[in-house]
């Protein structure tokens, strides 16, 4: 479904990734994990098109993607949540979701998308914000929201773009046990409904426990790529990795 | 009784001024060009029914759509850059209109007159209210007309998803890319909504002062243009009315008695007004509380 | 052949004249370096510098020098002024209500200005606006040399200060890693305050320079000078001192030169359109810094 082909970025004499070739097939959830400044977020950025690449190519469902702005990106069915939250702060739980919903539709169905929402819209984001448990706060500012309430918001605003790819930056990042248990039971129903995910996690567990493969970057190169069994056993993984963890 | 008929149309065009630079800050913009396009409103508009002949509604309407012409063609570049530069690049478009007006003369005979915008003197006797014998009051109803028209228009595409769009915008630009929003798209249309409501203030502007020229238009309107929204708060088109009220009617009128004080209380209470409510006088959340603050008093009913 | 005399004489006036735009255009750039905030106030200031110098020294015979030097004292005491009343209580988040607190402080500030002298442009003293320098076919004013010298002085200060003392260390260390500086120890405040004390002295200069080259001080000053010194900002690049100082002198040449050949209605027109030529091509100005990470 995706398709990275020698992605390379240079942030003047930093590479910050090098020759990445990495493939996610439809419907899987693929980890990516790596030491701080790896690389990790920075791929996701490139996915996104947030910043230009030096050089490969970004191919998503079989056409090369890589020139195209962001938001042509997310119509075509990418969206991505952000490592340090970034919500609309002023806006209310429900605009937020608003903001983001795809404007589905030609003629009058555009055009009503834009202006009032039809009713299978709105019904749409109240289905999501229940999902993503924030039913009952729909109609309070981001900003006032709790951390880890946020951090379900931004999750249910990519969401809300109808992604058939999601890439997640963090999700864990600052939650307790039990939010990210319902985390990691979210992630699964959303592969149910057919919802490739790209997951970057620094949780161990929650990375082993619900992906189906991993890839490890090490200074901006994939230095492994396999199941979670087998990425467990990796000694260039434990090395670069995992490894620091054990001496810690 | 013409004294406060001639202070509720400086209020009604300034709000339309006002709601021009609220239009373009929803999206995270300050834009010191409104002046500008405040301008070519009015000159539009006083050539079309002076010289032109023109009844003054199509005249209006053609004088806005220019000025939104001119905004849009302005906004793909200058919007190019943010921030500071931003303030400077619209500033120094809105000067470089004042200073064209300034260097403008187009002229025609009518028997013993010469008529049109002369340069440095300005633009005289654009005197078609007058002329078609509109009382101040008839006036004074045709602007605010034409104020709630705008203000209702804002006020519903402010609570349609578009509204959401342009704040998401202003708040940040990144996220609302990534959410699949063309940034330069939204930021674009804002400042071409900016400059139709500008272009419109500014017509009506010269047909209620007859008299136009382009010290009016200076940096001076321009800090105007965006003080009302800034003060009034962006949550939504009453914060605007209510800080041109503020200002023009309490401040500027109000306190006329204290006479040379005025004007340095002026400046003091807007340093004042920003300290207090560094979000504006209404925020958003003020709309919030006062919306919880309405549902409680529905259940206390109920 | 004398046209183009004539021509060459103007730029070399409107050169001299540029080290004001200069030293304003480094205030600019200052505050925002270290607040990332723009300062609207700051022109205005300036010349009210220049007025306090005149009035407080209204009832002694001062030399010129001393009210030049007054005006620069005046001005550090009214940019921490401008610091507590228009930045210190505003939360950094929010960059709008700043600059509008700022706008009122340039309304307040002018307002002053009038009240205190009824409105009334007041005669400023310059120095040597007697003497006239002969070099070949030129003729160099004194008050324009001795301005423009006055002009470079205050910028090696300045950049002794920035580049060559603790204080200028800490000043850097807060417009490059706020956060990094605060954990060394650096106080945030501190470098604010002094930084527009130093702004507001070299303000305070540029506000003296302009009352002695055009011989008055008005009020009505503050504006232009308030967008001349945005437009030499942005020329020079946000952030760049030396590109603040050549953006001075070449608008200073440049408005001179336009004065001189299309009647002093266009020149600023001509100005905005360098302006607009640079925001196009060079978005980033003269001398931009270089682009970070994206």
């Amino acid at each position: 479904m995706l398709e990275l082909r020698r992605l390379t970025k240079y942030f003047g004499g930093v590479r910050a990734v090098d020759g990445v070739d990495l493939t996610v097939a439809e419907g899987e959830i693929l980890g990516l994990i790596g030491p701080n400044g790896s690389g990790k977020s920075t791929i996701i950025n490139l996915i996104c098109g947030l910043f230009p690449l030096t050089d490969g190519e970004v191919v998503f469902r079989g056409t090369d993607i890589s020139t195209l702005p962001p938001h042509e990106r997310v119509a075509l069915g990418i969206a991505r949540t952000f490592q340090n939250i970034r919500l609309f702060g002023q806006l209310t739980v429900w605009q937020n979701l608003w903001v983001a919903q795809k404007a589905r539709g030609q003629g009058r169905g555009f055009l009503r998308g834009w202006l009032g929402g039809s009713r299978h819209d709105r019904v749409a984001i109240d289905k999501t914000l229940d999902f993503f448990d924030l039913g009952h706060k729909r109609d309070e500012l981001a900003g006032n929201l709790a951390f880890g309430e946020q951090r379900r918001l931004e999750f249910a605003r990519a969401f809300a773009a109808k992604p058939s790819l999601l890439l997640l930056d963090e999700p864990a990042a600052g939650m307790n046990a039990e939010e990210i248990d319902q985390l990691d039971a979210r992630i699964r129903q959303l592969r149910r409904e057919g919802v490739t995910i790209v997951l970057i996690e620094h949780h161990v567990e929650l990375v082993m426990s619900v992906t189906d493969r991993i890839a490890v970057l090490n200074f901006g190169q994939k230095i492994a790529e396999g199941t979670p069994a087998e990425i467990q056993t990796n000694p260039l993984v434990r090395e670069a990795y995992l490894g620091t963890q054990t001496a810690a | 009784m013409d004294f406060y008929l001639g202070l509720v149309q400086i209020i009604g065009v300034h709000t339309l001024l006002g709601l021009s630079a609220y239009c373009v800050l929803l999206t995270g913009q300050v834009s010191l060009a409104q002046a500008g396009f405040f301008a070519v409103g009015a000159y539009v508009a006083g050539m079309l029914t002076v010289l032109g002949g023109w009844p003054l509604i199509p005249a209006l309407a053609v004088a806005s759509l220019a000025a939104g012409i001119v905004a849009c063609a302005v906004g793909f570049p200058a919007l190019r850059v943010k921030g500071l530069m931003l303030v400077v690049a619209t500033t120094a478009f809105g000067e470089a209109v004042r200073l064209f007006f300034f260097n403008f003369t187009y002229q025609l005979e009518r028997g013993e007159l010469r008529i049109g915008p002369h340069g440095g003197e300005g633009f005289r006797q654009i005197r078609y209210f007058p002329e078609n014998g509109w009382s101040t009051l008839d006036v004074m109803l045709f602007i605010w007309v034409v104020v709630i028209a705008v203000m209702a228009a804002l006020w519903w595409m402010d609570r349609s998803r578009i509204g959401a769009v342009l704040r998401a915008v202003g708040e940040d630009e990144l996220a609302a890319q990534s959410s699949g929003i063309n940034v330069t798209a939204v930021k674009v249309s804002a400042m071409t909504i900016g400059g139709l409501i500008a272009g419109l203030g500014g017509g009506l502007f010269a047909h209620y002062t007859t008299h136009i020229e382009h010290v009016q238009f200076g940096v001076v309107l321009a800090t105007f243009a965006v003080a009302y929204p800034i003060l009034g708060g962006l949550s939504n088109v009453f914060g605007t009315l209510i800080a041109v009220i503020f200002i023009q009617g309490f401040l500027i009128e109000g306190l006329r008695f204290m006479g040379d004080w005025r004007n340095l209380l002026f400046g003091g209470l807007i340093v004042l007004a920003m300290i207090v409510r560094p979000r504006g006088l209404i925020d958003a959340g003020t709309l919030v509380a006062l919306k919880r603050l309405l549902r409680r008093g529905e259940r206390a009913g109920a | 052949m004398l046209d183009l005399i004539d021509a060459l004489q103007s730029v070399a006036d409107g050169v001299l004249f540029g080290a004001t735009y200069a030293l304003l255009g480094i205030g600019f750039t200052l505050i925002f370096g270290v607040m990332h905030k723009i300062n609207l106030s700051y022109a205005a200031a300036s010349i009210g510098a220049a007025y306090a110098s005149l009035l407080l020294l209204a009832g002694v015979k001062a030399p010129p020098v001393l009210v030049f030097l007054m005006a620069a004292a005046c001005g550090g005491v009214i940019g921490a002024l401008v610091y507590f009343v228009a930045f210190r209580f505003i939360p950094l988040a929010n960059p709008l209500a700043t600059l509008m607190s700022t706008v009122g402080l340039l309304l307040l500030i002018d307002e002053i200005v009038v009240h205190a002298t009824a409105g009334v442009p007041l005669n400023y003293p310059a120095l040597f606006s007697d003497v006239v320098i002969r070099a070949g076919a030129f003729n160099l004013r004194g008050d324009l040399m001795f301005v423009f010298a006055l002009g470079c002085v205050a910028m090696v200060l300045l950049w002794a200060l920035l580049y060559r003392t603790r204080l200028g260390i800490a000043t850097r260390a807060v417009s490059q890693q706020p956060v990094a500086a605060q954990l060394c120890g650096i106080s945030i405040d501190g470098v604010n305050i002094l930084t527009f004390v130093i702004t507001g002295v070299l303000g305070g200069l540029a506000g003296a320079m302009t009352g002695a080259a055009i011989g008055v001080l008005s009020p009505l000053l503050s504006l232009p000078l308030t967008v001349k010194g945005l437009i030499v900002t942005v020329i020079g690049g946000l952030g760049s001192i030396p590109g603040a100082i050549v953006a001075g002198l070449l608008v200073g040449g440049i408005e001179n030169v336009v004065q001189f050949f299309r009647g002093v209605s266009e020149r600023d027109l001509y100005v905005m359109m360098l302006l607009f030529a640079f925001l196009v091509f060079r978005p980033g100005g003269l001398f931009a810094p270089a682009a970070g990470r994206d």
